[in-house]
């Protein structure tokens, strides 16, 4: 083999391996946790997308509430722990509390929700979102229920 | 306040806690006597709203209902997401002794005194059921007075005669309990009512709940004899039949730390200022003033922007129209104001300094300027 035929095939098996070990886990891992919902007992999802965490409350927290009618959100810079109260919605049902899912700060709050609460109910899990935060314990996702064991605790409530 | 720990979860005593031992708490009423329904001893709003808090926290409700009266001296009571100031004339309130309280569960604003009964439906989420809680109330007063008509709408308020409300109902869900309490009118002060049930502050924008206003009227002004005993028996009657249980009254004290740990912290936290103003969601106030010289009497108009945030003058800013006031000293003012608390005390003191270092007539338009903000604070 002259020197050129072996330079050309050293660079596709480079292309190769980049393209086998590096791209594809990596679109393997982002598209694992791009959308995944992990959910809280306290019926709040979250969805990790990088190093924000968007939070929202689940369909059965949002039946279970009636039509939303005030959203008390936080500050923006907030800095919360998890499990602790971040806000309160108020529905024609009753006020409820609600409790941050993890740890971190908050870096968006869905300003759209002080003229129009009702997206709550009608997209709990798109354009009901309630706040984006940061997550400082990665770890504490782990803690969290997927979809279907929450399912699972979802049923075991109503029985 | 939820994430409070439980004290017990089961049906024993707490074992390290002196309440497992003595009867009066009302744990052991739970298991020893089989006591659902109970009534407390305290007139006061916030011991009262602490003991509905202390019973959501610390009362194991799975598959439980219990059932709370309870009444308070004057007193207004604001939901959870209002505007004080849009919602009652807090001046009024002042001038007459009469408290403000805002509570956990959302609705709207209500008036309460010895002649308003408090009704508290405690469950788990699971055995949430308002429009229940409410035939209790409807059945008891049908069956004292068949001829009145009452009937719960939609709303859950409950309308005597088709128009008049008797009733109105809020709601607190937390992760395994709930409550629903409402108001029963049997012989409230009606005039006292219509006196501060009105706003502090003219021009506030803001989207915290509004009340929906209702014209309303007195049980006893349509059934004269119907005592508190009567109406009292009538709905532990009622509740017990409704729900197939058989359960005693019993009284509560809920001012005894002993037998409610925690419950005066609960009520301390009810009593401040950062829950019963601070919680206010935010808003704006667009007004104009009015303003003239008490001396000269000159005259003229202000334009007044306030936003606030947590009950504090976020940003303030006042527009003197035809020089009456140098727009400098103005702009001092608003800088004095600016992270106060909404709070016409703390303003006057605050402002005082200013004032006393001016003189003549300065002093003179800047005070009457000061004052004239201050009263659009209730």
């Amino acid at each position: 083999a002259t020197r050129s035929d072996f330079s050309s095939l050293w660079s596709i098996e480079t292309a190769a391996v980049f393209v086998l070990f590096v791209c594809v886990p990596r679109v393997w891992f982002l598209n694992f946790f791009k959308g995944t919902l992990k959910f809280t007992d306290k019926h709040e999802w979250v969805r990790v997308e990088g190093s924000i965490g968007t939070v929202g409350i689940s369909n059965y927290a949002q039946e279970a509430l009636g039509d939303v009618v005030y959203c008390g959100l936080p500050e923006v810079g907030q800095k919360l722990e998890q499990m602790e109260e971040f806000g309160a919605l108020e529905s024609v049902k009753a006020a409820s509390e609600l409790y941050s899912p993890l740890t971190g700060e908050v870096s968006e709050i869905n300003t759209e929700l002080a003229e129009n609460p009702g997206l709550v109910n009608k997209d709990c899990y798109g354009e009901g979102w309630l706040i984006k935060m940061s997550i400082e314990k990665p770890e504490e996702l782990d803690g969290l229920m997927d979809q279907s064991a929450y399912d699972k605790f979802v049923k075991s409530l109503e029985d | 306040m939820f994430l409070r720990p439980g004290l017990w979860t089961g049906l024993l005593p707490v074992r390290t806690h002196l309440s497992g031992f003595f009867s009066a708490g009302i744990h052991s009423k739970l298991t020893k006597d089989g006591s659902l329904i109970f009534q407390s001893k305290s007139t006061d709003i916030h011991q009262n709203l602490a003991l509905e808090d202390w019973i959501e926290t610390n009362v194991d409700l799975t598959n439980r209902r219990l059932f709370l009266l309870w009444r308070s001296h004057a007193a207004v009571v604001i939901g959870r997401h209002q505007n004080p100031w849009a919602e009652c004339d807090l001046g009024a309130m002042w001038r007459a002794g009469v408290p403000l309280a805002r509570r956990r569960s959302g609705g709207g604003t209500v008036y309460h005194d010895m002649g308003n009964l408090n009704l508290t439906f405690f469950s788990c989420r699971k055995l949430y059921d308002r429009q229940r809680n409410l035939k209790v109330v409807t059945e008891a007063l049908r069956r004292a007075r068949p001829e009145l008509d009452v009937r719960a709408t939609e709303r859950l308020d409950i309308v005597l005669n088709g128009k008049y409300k008797i009733s109105g109902s809020a709601s607190r869900l937390s992760r395994k309990a709930s409550y629903h309490h409402c108001t029963l009118l049997h012989s409230a002060d009606g005039s006292a009512l219509q006196s501060v049930l009105r706003p502090s502050t003219p021009g506030i924008h803001s989207n915290a709940t509004p009340s929906v206003v209702s014209s309303v009227t007195n049980l006893t002004d349509h059934a004269p004899s119907l005592t508190w005993e009567e109406l009292t028996q009538a709905l532990v009657q009622q509740f017990n039949t409704e729900f197939g249980l058989s359960s005693p009254l019993s009284l509560l004290d809920p001012s005894d730390e002993s037998l409610f740990p925690g419950i005066g912290c609960m009520a301390s936290e009810l009593r401040s200022w950062d829950w019963t103003f601070g919680k206010t969601p935010k808003f704006t106030i667009e007004t104009e003033l009015s303003l003239s010289d008490d001396l000269t009497l000159e005259h003229t108009t202000a334009q007044l922007h306030i936003e606030l945030k947590n009950g504090l003058i976020s940003s303030i800013v006042i527009t003197v129209q035809d020089q009456w006031l140098q727009q400098t000293l103005i702009n001092e003012l608003c800088d004095v104001l600016t992270g106060e608390r909404f709070c016409p005390h703390r303003v006057a003191a605050a402002v005082s300094t200013l004032i006393k270092s001016e003189q003549d007539e300065t002093q003179r338009r800047l005070h009457k300027l000061s004052n004239t903000v201050i009263s659009v604070m209730g």
